[in-house]
C-alpha cells in the first residue's frame, strides 16, 4: 500500500473506531465502572508526573524570559508571558504529550498484548462488544481528565514561575501574580481547556487503533506501542497548529461582533 | 452415540432405529445441522485461506478437523463464531443462516456458543472465578447463581482448588481447563476447541480430550475439534464416556463390536477439504499426503 493510501486508510478506520466507540456508548449494558476506572488510572495516575511537567515548564519560562524582560524593563510582565504561554500553548501540548507517553503506550501494549493472546477474540466469543468495553471508556476517560491535567498543569506551572521569579529573581510575588491575573483572558483560558478535548480524543483514538491492529506476537506489541506514542505526539502538535488558528477566527470573530 | 455395525451404513438411519437412544434422538429440530458450511471461500488479499468447505456437524456431534499448520483449520472455527466473514458462501448455525449478521445480531447467536482457544485466552487481569463468570457477569446474573454455576464449572473440569487464583499463577493445562470450564458457562450447545492441547504433555492432553468426551456423550453438545496431534484423533475416535453403577462417568473403548458414529473427521489442505468420514476410513485411506499426515511425516 503506498503512503498516502495508507493514511487514508488508517484515517478511515480511527474514524470508524470513534464513531464505533461512542454510539455503542449509550446502550446497555453500560460500564460506569470501567470509564470511573480509567479515569482514575488517566487522571490520578498521571497528576504527578503532570504537575511535575507543569512546574519545572513554568519555572524554565521565568528563567529564560525574565532577563530579556528586564533589560526591557518590562520584568512585571513575566508573569502575565508565564500564564499566557502555558495556558494558550505549552500546558495544553505539554500534557498531551506526557499522556500521550504514559497512557497512550499503555493503552497500545494492553489492547495489543489482549489481541495477541485472544483475549479480544475470546470476550467477543462471550458475547461482549471490545468497542464499548475497552475503547469507548478510554477515549471518554482521556476527554474527560485531559483538560482537568492540563488545568492542573497551567497551575503549578504559574506557582513554579512565580517561584522562580521570586527566589532567583527577587520579584515580588504580588507583582507577578498581579500580572498574571492581567493578562490572561477568558478565551485564552476557554481555548486552554478546549484543545484538550481534541487531544484526548486523538490519543485515545489512535492508541486503541494501534492497540487493536497489533500483528505478529510480542514484537508487534513493541512496535504499535512506539507507533501510538509517535503518531498521537505528532498529531497533537499538528492539530495544535490548526486548534489554535481556529480558535483564533472564533474568538476574533466574536471580539468583532461585540 | 455408538451403533454395532461399524461399515456400511447410512449416517442417520443407525441413531433413529436403536432403542438405546432417547426419545430426544427422534425430535424433528435434531435433523437441523447445529453448524453448516456450504460453499465457504475466504481469501486474505492474494491467499486463499479456504476454499469451496463445505461440511455438517450434526446435534450431539463432534467434528475432528484435521490438517498442518495453515491449513484453515482454525479459520473454520473463527468463521463458525462469526470472529471472521467468508467472502463467498453461507454459515448456518442450528439452521439460521448467519453470514450476513452484524456484530449485534452475532451477540445473541454466540450465547449458545463456546469457544476454547489454543492458548486459553484468560483474562491477565480476571481471577479464575472472575474468568469463568465473565459471561454471566456480562448478563447481570445474580451473584448467588454466579457462584453455584462457577463452582460446578470448577468441578467439572476438576480445578475446585484454583478459584481465586490468577491466570498468570496456572500451569498450561490448568489454563486451558479454565478456559473449558469459561466456555461451558451457560451451557452452550455448541462448543468449539481450537487446537486445545497444543503445546501440552500427553496425560493433560488426555484430561482435555476427556472433557471434550464427556461434553459430547453425557452432555450432547455438539463440537468442532482443532487439532493436528494424532492422540487426540485417537482419543476422540475411539473412546466414549459412560455413567456407571454409581453415577461417575467412566471412559471405555469402542473395541470391536461398536463403532463411534458421533464423531466425524475432516482433513483440511490448503483450504480445501480432503477427506472427510469416520476414523477407519481415514486410516483405510490410501492418499500419499493423509498417509504422511497419519504418520507424523
Amino acid at each position: 500500500m503506498n503512503p498516502l493510501k495508507n493514511f487514508l486508510f488508517e484515517l478511515q478506520e480511527i474514524t470508524y473506531l470513534i464513531y464505533n466507540a461512542f454510539i455503542r456508548l449509550f446502550k446497555r449494558p453500560t460500564y460506569v465502572t470501567e470509564i470511573i476506572k480509567q479515569m482514575d488510572s488517566i487522571g490520578v495516575g498521571s497528576l504527578p508526573i503532570i504537575l511535575l511537567t507543569g512546574f519545572f515548564t513554568g519555572g524554565v519560562l521565568t528563567l529564560q524570559t525574565y532577563p530579556s524582560l528586564e533589560y526591557f524593563g518590562g520584568q512585571g510582565q513575566t508573569g502575565q508571558l508565564v500564564a499566557f504561554t502555558l495556558i494558550r500553548e505549552l500546558g495544553p501540548v505539554l500534557s498531551a504529550l506526557m499522556v500521550s507517553g504514559r497512557i497512550g503506550s499503555a493503552i497500545s501494549a494492553e489492547l495489543g498484548s489482549m489481541v495477541v493472546s485472544q483475549q479480544i477474540d475470546a470476550m467477543r466469543a462471550l458475547g461482549t462488544d471490545p468497542y464499548k468495553k475497552l475503547v469507548a471508556p478510554r477515549i471518554l476517560a482521556l476527554i474527560f481528565m485531559l483538560p482537568l491535567l492540563t488545568v492542573a498543569a497551567d497551575i503549578f506551572g504559574i506557582l513554579g514561575g512565580g517561584m522562580v521569579a521570586n527566589n532567583l529573581f527577587g520579584l515580588d510575588y504580588n507583582l507577578f501574580f498581579t500580572s498574571v491575573r492581567n493578562g490572561i483572558s477568558l478565551q485564552d483560558i476557554l481555548g486552554g481547556v478546549i484543545k484538550p478535548l481534541f487531544f484526548g480524543l486523538i490519543i485515545g483514538s489512535i492508541s486503541c487503533y494501534k492497540g487493536l491492529n497489533t500483528k505478529g506476537g510480542t514484537v508487534g506489541v513493541g512496535l504499535s506501542t512506539t507507533n501510538s506514542v509517535v503518531l498521537s505526539s505528532i498529531v497533537v502538535i499538528i492539530a495544535d497548529f490548526f486548534l489554535s488558528r481556529g480558535l483564533q477566527h472564533i474568538f476574533s470573530a466574536q471580539s468583532v461582533g461585540f | 452415540m455408538l451403533s454395532s455395525e461399524p461399515e456400511d451404513q447410512d449416517q442417520s438411519k443407525p441413531i433413529l432405529d436403536s432403542p438405546e437412544f432417547g426419545e430426544s434422538f427422534y425430535r424433528a429440530d435434531r435433523a437441523v445441522p447445529a453448524i453448516e458450511f456450504r460453499n465457504v471461500y475466504l481469501a486474505f488479499d492474494d491467499k486463499v485461506i479456504l476454499d469451496n468447505v463445505s461440511f455438517k456437524v450434526r446435534k450431539g456431534e463432534t467434528k475432528i478437523i484435521l490438517g498442518r499448520s495453515g491449513s484453515g483449520k482454525s479459520t473454520t472455527i473463527r468463521l463458525s463464531l462469526g470472529l471472521l466473514k467468508p467472502d463467498d458462501g453461507e454459515i448456518l448455525i442450528d439452521g439460521q443462516d448467519i453470514t450476513d449478521f452484524t456484530e449485534n445480531q452475532m451477540m445473541k447467536v454466540r450465547e449458545q456458543i463456546g469457544m476454547v482457544f489454543q492458548e486459553g485466552a484468560l483474562f491477565d487481569s480476571l481471577s479464575v472465578y472472575d474468568n469463568i463468570a465473565y459471561r454471566l457477569h456480562e448478563q447481570g446474573a445474580d451473584e448467588d447463581f454466579v457462584e453455584s454455576e462457577v463452582k460446578k464449572m470448577l468441578s467439572f473440569v476438576d480445578l475446585d482448588d484454583a478459584i481465586d487464583k490468577m491466570p498468570a499463577e496456572l500451569s498450561g493445562g490448568m489454563r486451558r481447563r479454565v478456559g473449558i470450564a469459561r466456555a461451558l458457562v451457560g451451557k452452550p450447545q455448541i462448543v468449539l476447541f481450537d487446537e486445545p492441547t497444543a503445546g501440552l504433555d500427553p496425560p493433560t492432553a488426555r484430561t482435555i480430550c476427556e472433557l471434550a468426551i464427556k461434553l459430547r456423550d453425557i452432555q450432547d453438545v455438539s463440537s468442532i475439534f482443532v487439532t493436528h496431534e494424532m492422540n487426540n484423533l485417537e482419543y476422540l475416535s475411539s473412546e466414549y464416556a459412560i455413567h456407571d453403577e454409581n453415577g461417575g462417568i467412566v471412559f471405555e473403548e469402542e473395541g470391536e463390536k461398536f463403532c463411534l458414529i458421533n464423531t466425524e473427521i475432516i482433513m483440511i489442505r490448503d483450504g480445501k477439504i480432503i477427506f472427510e468420514g469416520k476414523d477407519e476410513e481415514l486410516r483405510a485411506n490410501q492418499d500419499p499426503y493423509i498417509k504422511k499426515f497419519l504418520n507424523g511425516k
